[in-house]
C-alpha cells in the first residue's frame, strides 16, 4: 500500500506542528540543563522538534517510565489490603514530535519482549495510543551507527509520519503506516500534496545522510562472530575503563530491565517498578551471597552479548539500534560500537 | 599547557624500570577534542597518552577499581585530582608506596564549550599537592571565592529555591553515575543500596532522588574537591556542583577556613575534631 | 503489566520449623475461588511478597494432588527471607503471584526408574515431584531418594522423610556431611554417597537433582562418571528471578529466560547455556 506524501516549507511545518499541538496531547523535545527531554508541550515555542541527536534523550520514558507504581498496600492487625494504583498517566492518546528514527525502531524492538506471552497491557495501550512523528536526521551524530544494523532506516515503518528536509527549504511529510495516513488526513490541512519529484528528493537526502556516518560496521559479520566470542579475553580489555554506573542502560532506548522495590512507612507502603541494569554489581546477586557475575568484565560481556546476540537469537531483532547515546552519556565514553568491533575482530 | 611528551617519556621509563604494573592517563577519542581515561599495561602503549587542557576527568577515580587494586600504579594528577588522592591516602584506601604520581601544576581545563571550566576559575589549588614528579611551574594557593551560582540561588526566596531543586531532582534517573565517577565514593556497598533500606532502595521516584542526592552530598561534605567528575558524568546534566559548593562554603565559614585535601594526612572536616570547632549551638 | 505484578493475598495456615533456618509456610488463598482454581505442576514457582519488604521467588514444594493448600519452604538467606522468618506468624497474610515457569517433564518420567538426588533446601522443589509421583505410584518403576545435608539438624521434612522410609515402595538413603553420635545412617557428601552407596543403574533411569550450587556441580560430575546421558539428568535452577513473566531481565542466561524456559532444565540444556548460574 502506498502512503500519501505532502510537501511544505519551514513556515508550513511550524503551522502543521502548531495545529497538532492545538488539537492533541503532544510531546516534543524540551530543553532542560542543556539537553532535550520529551515533555508535554502547550506551544511550539516551548520545544524544538529538530533537537540534535547528540543531546536528545530517548522516548523510552514515555513508554517505560523510570519509576512506576505497581500497588499500594496497608498491613495492620486487622489484615492486609492491596490496592492497584490509579490510571496510567501515560495512557492517553498523544502525539510525539521530533522522534529520531533510532528511537522509533527501539520501540519496535521492545514490542517483542513486552508482547511475548504475558502481554504488558500498559505498554500496549501506550503504544496503541501514540502517533510517532519522526524527522529524519540530516547528518549522523558522532556516535551514531543506525544504518549499519539489521533494519532498513530508509524504509522503516517504525514511525507513523516521516519528515524529511529536501533541497531549497522544501520539507516532505509522508505517512508510513495506516495510522499515520489517517492522522495526516486529519491534521495536514495546510500541507500541499507532493509532486513526482518527492521520491527523488527524499532518496537524495537519505544518500547524503547515509554518507555522513563516521561509524559503519558489517552487522552480519559482527553478529556471526560474536556468537563464538563468549570466552574471549577481549571483554576484560574493553571493559577496563567502565566505572560501573548504570547510565548506558538507563538512557538506552531499548534496555528494559527493571527492579521491583518496596517503600514503606510503618504499616503502609508502595511497590515500585524502576529501571535496573545488568551493569549493576548486584544485578545477579542472590540471597546467600552467590553471584554468577561478580566482576565487571562478565557484566560487560552480558551487556554486549545481549545487545548483539541473545536478543536476536530469541526474538529475531537486534537489541541495539545504533543511536550512540551510551557512548555520549558514558562518563568515560565507552562505545558499544567499539566494544563489539574489538571483540569480533 | 601540554605535557604529552613528558608523560609518555615518564611512563615508558617507569615500565622499562619495572616500577609500575599499570599506568592511568588520558588518551584522545580520535574523532574530537575530548579525552578519555586510559589504563595501559605495557610500554608499547605509551604513545596513546596525551595531556593538555582537555585532560579533564579526575583519574583518581580509577584507584577504586579492580584494574589498579594491589598493583603498582602510575597516575597523572592535576591540583584538584591530587587533593582527592590526599584524602584517599589519609582514609587508607590506597598505599603511597604503590603509586608513582606525576603531578601537574595545572593551568585550568576547558569545558565542552571551549571555555575555561567554572571550577578552574574558582580553583584554590591548581598545583598538585602530592607527587613524585611535578610538571609545570607551581603558581601557588589562591584565595577561596564563593561559587557564583550558589550566591544566585541564595538570593532566591525559600519557595522559589524549593521549586528549583524539585525540578532538578525530578530529572534524576538514579543512574548513580555521579557516585561511581566520584573518586571519594568508594564504599563497597553504598548505604542507599542496602537491602534493608526501607525508603530508598532504588525506587527512582522524585523523593528517592532527593534522599539519594542529599545524603550523597552530605557524605562528601568537607571532602569534595570540586573536580566536577560527577556533574560531567550526569546524563541528565544536573547542576550537582550546587550541592557540593554550598556545603563547601558552610564548612569554610564555620570550620576555620577548612578546604579538603590540601594538607597531607588531614582528614575531612567531619572526620576530625578540634577544640576550636563552633559550639554555640550546643546548649 | 502492572496488573500482572499485583499479587493476590494468601493466609499462612501453618508454619513448620524444618531446621534452624528453614521454615515451611503452608498457604491458602483468601479467596476460595482462587484457591480452588489454583493449579500447578511440580517444578513451578511463585513470587512470594512480604509487602513492604520485598518479593522473592520460591518453588512450590508440595504437590497439587494434595489440594486445598500449597507449601513454600523458605531458607533464611538474605534480607527479605530474614524478614519473612522474623515477622510472619500463622494467620498472617502474604502476597502470591503465580504459578510461573515450566515443570518437571512428567510424561517423560512415566515408566522409568526415578532417582532423586537432593541436598539441603534443594529437596523443596523435588518434594513437589516426589509427592506427585507417590500419589501416582503405579506410573513409575524403581523409586530412589538420596537426600543429604550438612548435619542431621539441617535435613528438611524430617517427619515426611520418615514416612518415605516407612514406605516399602520407596528406597530412601539419607546422609550427612560429618558423623554425629546419634546418627546411624550414611556419612559423606551427596555425590560421594551417590557413587559409593546408591550405585545407580543407568538403564531406563531418570535422575532429578537439586541442591546448593556446589553440590549440583559435583553431582553432575558424578553422574557423568556413572555414565548417565545428560538428557536423562534433570535439575531445577534456583536462579535469581524477579518478575516471573520474562520481562525484567534478571534471570537471563544467554538467550534463555529461567522464569519461562525453566527453572527445570536437563543437564543437556544446561551444557548449551553460558556458565552463569
Amino acid at each position: 500500500m502506498s502512503f500519501s506524501t505532502y510537501k511544505t516549507d519551514k513556515a508550513g511545518l511550524q503551522k502543521f506542528y502548531e495545529a497538532i499541538i492545538g488539537a492533541c496531547s503532544t510531546y516534543a523535545p524540551v530543553e532542560k540543563f542543556g539537553k532535550y527531554d520529551y515533555q508535554k508541550v502547550a506551544g511550539l515555542a516551548a520545544c524544538n522538534p529538530d533537537s540534535p541527536i547528540g543531546n536528545t534523550m530517548s522516548i523510552k520514558p514515555l513508554f517505560f517510565p523510570k519509576s512506576a507504581k505497581i500497588l499500594k498496600y496497608k498491613a495492620d492487625s486487622s489484615g492486609t489490603e492491596v490496592s492497584e494504583t490509579t490510571a496510567d498517566p501515560l495512557a492517553e492518546k498523544r502525539v510525539i514530535l521530533g522522534v529520531k528514527h533510532c528511537d522509533a525502531r527501539g520501540l519496535q524492538v521492545l514490542d517483542h519482549v513486552y508482547k511475548w506471552d504475558f502481554i504488558d497491557t500498559d505498554y500496549e495501550t501506550r503504544r496503541n495510543n501514540t502517533i510517532i512523528v519522526s524527522t529524519r536526521c540530516d547528518k549522523a551524530g558522532e556516535q551514531c551507527f543506525c544504518t549499519s544494523l539489521d533494519y532498513d532506516v530508509e524504509k522503516s515503518d517504525a514511525f507513523d509520519v516521516l519528515i524529511v528536509n529536501g533541497d531549497n527549504g522544501t520539507i516532505y511529510v509522508q505517512a508510513r503506516t495506516e495510522k499515520g495516513e489517517g492522522f495526516l488526513k486529519e491534521h495536514a490541512g495546510n500541507l500541499a500534496a507532493a509532486d513526482g519529484g518527492a521520491e527523488e528528493a527524499m532518496k537524495k537526502q537519505y544518500k547524503s545522510f547515509e554518507d555522513s556516518f563516521r561509524l559503519k560496521m558489517n552487522y552480519e559479520e559482527i553478529n556471526g562472530k560474536m556468537k563464538d566470542r563468549y570466552e574471549s579475553d577481549e571483554f576484560d580489555k574493553v571493559s577496563a575503563n567502565c566505572i560501573g554506573c548504570n547510565t548506558c542502560a538507563f538512557i538506552c532506548p531499548t534496555c528494559h530491565c527493571f527492579k521491583i522495590s518496596d517503600e514503606r512507612i510503618k504499616d503502609e507502603g508502595v511497590r515500585y517498578k524502576s529501571y535496573d541494569s545488568c551493569n549493576n554489581g548486584y544485578f545477579t546477586l542472590m540471597a546467600g551471597g552467590h553471584n554468577p557475575r561478580p566482576v565487571k568484565y562478565r557484566r560487560w560481556r552480558q551487556r554486549a552479548m545481549h545487545k548483539f546476540v541473545y536478543y536476536k537469537e530469541r526474538f529475531g531483532v537486534n537489541l541495539c539500534v545504533g543511536c550512540g547515546r551510551c557512548a555520549i552519556s558514558c562518563p568515560v565514553n565507552i562505545s558499544i560500537f567499539e566494544v563489539v568491533k574489538q571483540v569480533a575482530k | 599547557m601540554d605535557y604529552t611528551k613528558q608523560i609518555q617519556d615518564i611512563a615508558a621509563r617507569l615500565f622499562s624500570e619495572g616500577k609500575i604494573d599499570v599506568f592511568v592517563g588520558y588518551r584522545s577519542t580520535g574523532y574530537d577534542e575530548n579525552q578519555v581515561p586510559v589504563i595501559i599495561t605495557d610500554a608499547g602503549e605509551v604513545d596513546k597518552l596525551v595531556f593538555n587542557d582537555r585532560s579533564v576527568f579526575n583519574l583518581v577515580n580509577y584507584l577504586k577499581f579492580e584494574q589498579t587494586r594491589n598493583k603498582r600504579v602510575g597516575i597523572v594528577v592535576k591540583g584538584c585530582d591530587s587533593r582527592a588522592l590526599n584524602l584517599l591516602l589519609t582514609e587508607s584506601q590506597v598505599k603511597r608506596d604503590n603509586l608513582y604520581i606525576i603531578g601537574i601544576a595545572c593551568e585550568g581545563v576547558l569545558g565542552e564549550d571551549g571555555r575555561k571550566a567554572q571550577n578552574c576559575l574558582e580553583c584554590v589549588m591548581p598545583d598538585a599537592v602530592v607527587y613524585d614528579e611535578l610538571l609545570g611551574t607551581p603558581s601557588g594557593k589562591r584565595e577561596y571565592v564563593v561559587n557564583a551560582d550558589i550566591l544566585e540561588i541564595a538570593a532566591k526566596g525559600l519557595t522559589e529555591r524549593a521549586a528549583y531543586f524539585e525540578d532538578v531532582f525530578s530529572s534524576c534517573i538514579r543512574c548513580n553515575a555521579c557516585r561511581h565517577s566520584c573518586p571519594l565514593c568508594y564504599c563497597a556497598k553504598c548505604c542507599i543500596d542496602q537491602d534493608s533500606s526501607a525508603l530508598y532502595n532504588g525506587s527512582n521516584t522524585e523523593s528517592s532522588a532527593f534522599h539519594a542526592l542529599m545524603t550523597w552530598s552530605l557524605h562528601l561534605a568537607g571532602r569534595c574537591v570540586d573536580c566536577r567528575n560527577c556533574e560531567k558524568a550526569c546524563p541528565s546534566h544536573l547542576p550537582l556542583h550546587l550541592l557540593h559548593k554550598q556545603n563547601e562554603m558552610v564548612i569554610y565559614q564555620n570550620f576555620q577556613g577548612h578546604l579538603s585535601g590540601l594538607v597531607p594526612e588531614e582528614r575531612g572536616a567531619f572526620y576530625k575534631y578540634s577544640l576550636s570547632d563552633p559550639d554555640d549551638f550546643i546548649m | 503489566m502492572e496488573q500482572l505484578l499485583v499479587p493476590s493475598l494468601c493466609t499462612i495456615e501453618k508454619i513448620i520449623q524444618e531446621t534452624a533456618d528453614i521454615r515451611t509456610y503452608r498457604l491458602k488463598f483468601k479467596d476460595e475461588n482462587l484457591m480452588s482454581k489454583f493449579q500447578w505442576l511440580p517444578g513451578q514457582f511463585v513470587e512470594f511478597s512480604l509487602l513492604g519488604y520485598g518479593e522473592c521467588t520460591f518453588c512450590i514444594s508440595s504437590s497439587v494432588t494434595r489440594k486445598g493448600t500449597f507449601d513454600c519452604s523458605i531458607k533464611r538467606a538474605g534480607a527479605v527471607t530474614s524478614d519473612i522468618h522474623s515477622r510472619l506468624d500463622e494467620g498472617d497474610e502474604v502476597g502470591i503471584r503465580g504459578p510461573f515457569g515450566n515443570n518437571f517433564p512428567l510424561e517423560e518420567l512415566k515408566g522409568k526408574n526415578l532417582l532423586f538426588v537432593g541436598g539441603g533446601i534443594g529437596l523443596a522443589p523435588l518434594r513437589s515431584l516426589i509427592q506427585y509421583c507417590i500419589d501416582n505410584r503405579a506410573d513409575y518403576k524403581d523409586f530412589t531418594i538420596l537426600y543429604g545435608a550438612r548435619s542431621s539438624d539441617d535435613l528438611c521434612y524430617k517427619e515426611e522423610t520418615k514416612e518415605w522410609q516407612n514406605n516399602p515402595s520407596l528406597k530412601v538413603i539419607l546422609t550427612i556431611d560429618r558423623a554425629e553420635d546419634t546418627w546411624h545412617n550414611n556419612v559423606g557428601v551427596v555425590p560421594k554417597i551417590l557413587e559409593e552407596v546408591v550405585k545407580p543403574t543407568i538403564e531406563n533411569t531418570k535422575v532429578i537433582t537439586c541442591g546448593p550450587p556446589i553440590m549440583i556441580k559435583y553431582t553432575l560430575q558424578s553422574l557423568d562418571r556413572l555414565g548417565f546421558d545428560p538428557k536423562n539428568v534433570i535439575t531445577t535452577l534456583e536462579m535469581r528471578m524477579q518478575c516471573g513473566l520474562g520481562k525484567c531481565g534478571r534471570c537471563n542466561i544467554g538467550s534463555t529466560y529461567v522464569c519461562k524456559d525453566g527453572p527445570v532444565f536437563t543437564y543437556e540444556q544446561l551444557k548449551t547455556m553460558p556458565d552463569e548460574y
